[in-house]
């Protein structure tokens, strides 16, 4: 029956139509896509669902059945599909651009994250090359389980081809090196809703490693100061704590508190 | 001599499972782990898993593995020993294992078996060059120990373990230049093989290995098109410029613990090889011998914490605690399981259909 796909991975054109919900509900706004053709036995996108539009199981291996008029495109899905088998798909963004594009929602957990406004390459089922994409949202928040989702611009034409983006290597601008962070991860975090420097810190333990917070912090500080429309004073600080520099435990276990101590 | 009401060999997903739901009946349980740390293969699977909420579907490998350490230390009657490897079963009952490079003996009261799998290696010209993994392997080094394991990788393997190590390669930077399989069908979940095709990575099926050469280490792989017996076809050969071959073509059960304890052995191809014969609970035919996770067979992680639980819960009531509601729990998970395994068009549950024992056992409501 799906002879392409159980021998490629691809599937066909007819089997992407049928995963389409109709051009009406398209047109009214954001809805899932789910791409789900074999029965494997696996419910989270059923169970995730808080409106109950992709309709309870039977059988764990059920194939997702979704009620178009109950999903409102979410993405919640999209993060608890352990086969990434699900997008999103607004056939009524609204393109300032005065091109006639949609936006697709895509699970992307590879790095580097692009950045808002970066131009990605758009793929096809099979990988190949279709359009440059305009990146409109990339979003990371401690609860979407470790899955980045990447909107790009499309245009509307090309909705039922795209469904991958490769994000050409550029240089990365590196926000904390002790931990290896770089704008584009710090920037997904901030646009997911963590908005304080604690906050971030306790996620991506950014200015925890050896330097503290000496380089990561004022360059943090920056990027929430200028998406957040506040300035650096108005921001919560970081909490500094002892200590300053990383010791060895033995120099704390050689400590003693009986004499002065000083060489 | 250390005495245990239960000895648990292994702490991967089937060993941890059943560690927890004994220690919660109220035995004294050693869980002796041959590896650093608990968790198993868990700790290498950065991807979201399968199954339904009592699986942990959802969860990355990893979280799931934390989240059963944790619920195992808050039991004080559970004891942990890692670098610890089980070494003989002896026919009086008696376990031998190597501790911290000590030689010690156990005699448990019962024993939980959940030793895992190991990969199958493959023949073929070329397959001691370096550069030629196992596909665990490759993943223990990338997941574990942050290595980037290879540049230009042939995966030869199209099973989920296959698909899903491709993928993680992709994550890491590496070029996976094509996924192979023997079988004229991909093996693995298709939304696996659709996450590496739509990255543009080519799924070749009834394709596989004729060879890997190279100066010292693999510098070039051939693959060419079997036929529908599994022979290479001649002229079909297709030439790949790869520094790795990745072998990804099943799991053997980690057996000889229960050859040597003198359980009664079947060959089972479904279930990855030699598979105790057991009951429905488990119980193999040594009584006081449980089993769970691969090296009852082997199946996907989410069937292992499965068969842990089930496994735990028998060998609490063979030790004869009072465990609230035990039938009701076994029974759930015996749902569980028929649940998990019946979508593999019934391979899975026809093989363990063969290796179980002969007594009237519960799993039969629900095959």
């Amino acid at each position: 029956m799906h002879n392409s796909l159980e021998k490629t991975g691809i599937p066909t054109t007819a089997e992407v139509d049928a995963a389409f919900p109709p051009a009406e509900r398209l047109a009214k706004g954001p809805v899932a896509v789910i791409e789900c053709f074999q029965r494997i036995p696996c419910n989270p996108c059923a169970t995730s669902c808080p409106r109950g539009a992709i309709l309870p199981f039977a059988d764990i291996n059920d194939i997702p059945e979704i009620n178009y008029e109950a999903c409102n495109g979410c993405t919640l899905c999209l993060t608890k599909c352990p086969g990434l088998a699900i997008m999103v798909v607004d056939m009524t963004w609204k393109d300032k651009s005065g091109l006639d594009r949609a936006v697709i929602k895509l699970p992307y957990e590879f790095r580097p994250l692009p950045v808002v406004g970066d131009d990605v390459v758009a793929l096809d089922r099979a990988g190949n090359f279709v359009a440059m994409a305009r990146v409109v949202s990339v979003l990371l928040n401690h609860s979407m389980n470790k899955v980045p989702i990447v909107s790009i611009a499309v245009d509307k034409q090309l909705v039922p081809i795209v469904r991958s983006i490769r994000v050409d290597v550029r240089q990365r601008a590196v926000v904390c090196r002790c931990n290896d962070l770089d704008e584009a991860e710090i920037s997904a975090y901030i646009t997911g809703g963590t908005t304080s420097i604690e906050e971030l810190k306790r996620i991506t333990r950014l200015g925890m490693g050896p330097c503290q917070g000496r380089n990561c912090v004022p360059i943090a500080l920056g990027m929430l100061s200028r998406a957040l429309g506040l300035p650096i004073d108005e921001l919560e600080p970081a909490t500094y704590r002892p200590s300053v520099k990383s010791i060895a435990l033995g120099d704390l276990a050689k400590y003693d508190d009986r004499g002065d101590g000083l060489p | 001599m250390i005495h245990t009401d239960l000895l648990i060999c292994g702490a991967g997903p089937a060993g941890l499972c059943a560690a927890i739901e004994a220690g919660a009946a109220g035995a004294d349980v050693l869980v002796l782990e041959r590896g650093h740390a608990p968790g198993g293969q868990l700790v290498k699977q950065t991807h979201m898993f399968f199954g339904s909420e009592k699986q942990y579907a959802s969860y990355r490998g990893f979280d799931i593995s934390d989240i059963l350490v944790a619920q195992m230390s808050e039991m004080p009657n559970i004891r942990l020993i890692c670098d610890a490897t089980v070494l003989a079963a002896y026919d009086d009952g008696v376990f031998a294992a190597e501790i911290a490079g000590k030689y010690e003996k156990i005699r448990p009261r019962a024993t939980v078996v959940a030793t895992g799998a190991s990969e199958k290696p493959l023949l073929f010209p070329g397959n001691d060059l370096p550069g030629v993994y196992g596909a665990g392997a490759v993943q223990t080094l990338m997941n574990q120990y942050g290595i980037r394991p290879a540049g230009r990788v042939v995966m030869l393997g199209a099973g989920n373990i296959g698909l899903i190590v491709s993928y993680q390669l992709l994550q890491a930077g590496v070029d996976v230049l094509v996924v192979c399989d023997g079988a004229p069908k991909i093996g693995g979940y298709l939304v696996h093989a659709s996450k590496l095709a739509r990255m543009g990575v080519p799924i070749m099926t009834s394709h596989s290995v004729k060879r890997a050469e190279g100066e010292g280490k693999v510098e070039k792989v051939t693959l060419w098109e079997l036929d529908k017996n599994w022979q290479g076809i001649a002229g079909t050969e297709k030439i790949f410029a790869a520094d790795t071959l990745c072998v990804a073509v099943g799991l053997s059960p980690l057996s000889e613990l229960l050859w040597q304890a003198g359980c009664e052995m079947l060959y089972v191809p479904a279930l990855g090889g030699y598979v105790p014969y057991r009951d429905a609970q488990l119980s193999t035919s040594i009584p006081g011998i449980f089993v769970a996770g691969d090296v009852a067979g082997v199946e996907e992680a989410s069937s292992a914490m499965v068969t842990g639980r089930l496994a735990g819960l028998a060998a609490a009531g063979f030790l004869g605690l009072d465990i609230i509601a035990l039938e009701a729990k076994k029974e759930d998970c015996l749902a569980q399981l028929h649940s998990l395994r019946h979508g593999h068009g019934g391979k899975i549950l026809d093989g363990i259909q063969q290796a179980l024992l002969d007594t009237n056992n519960k799993g039969d409501e629900h095959a």
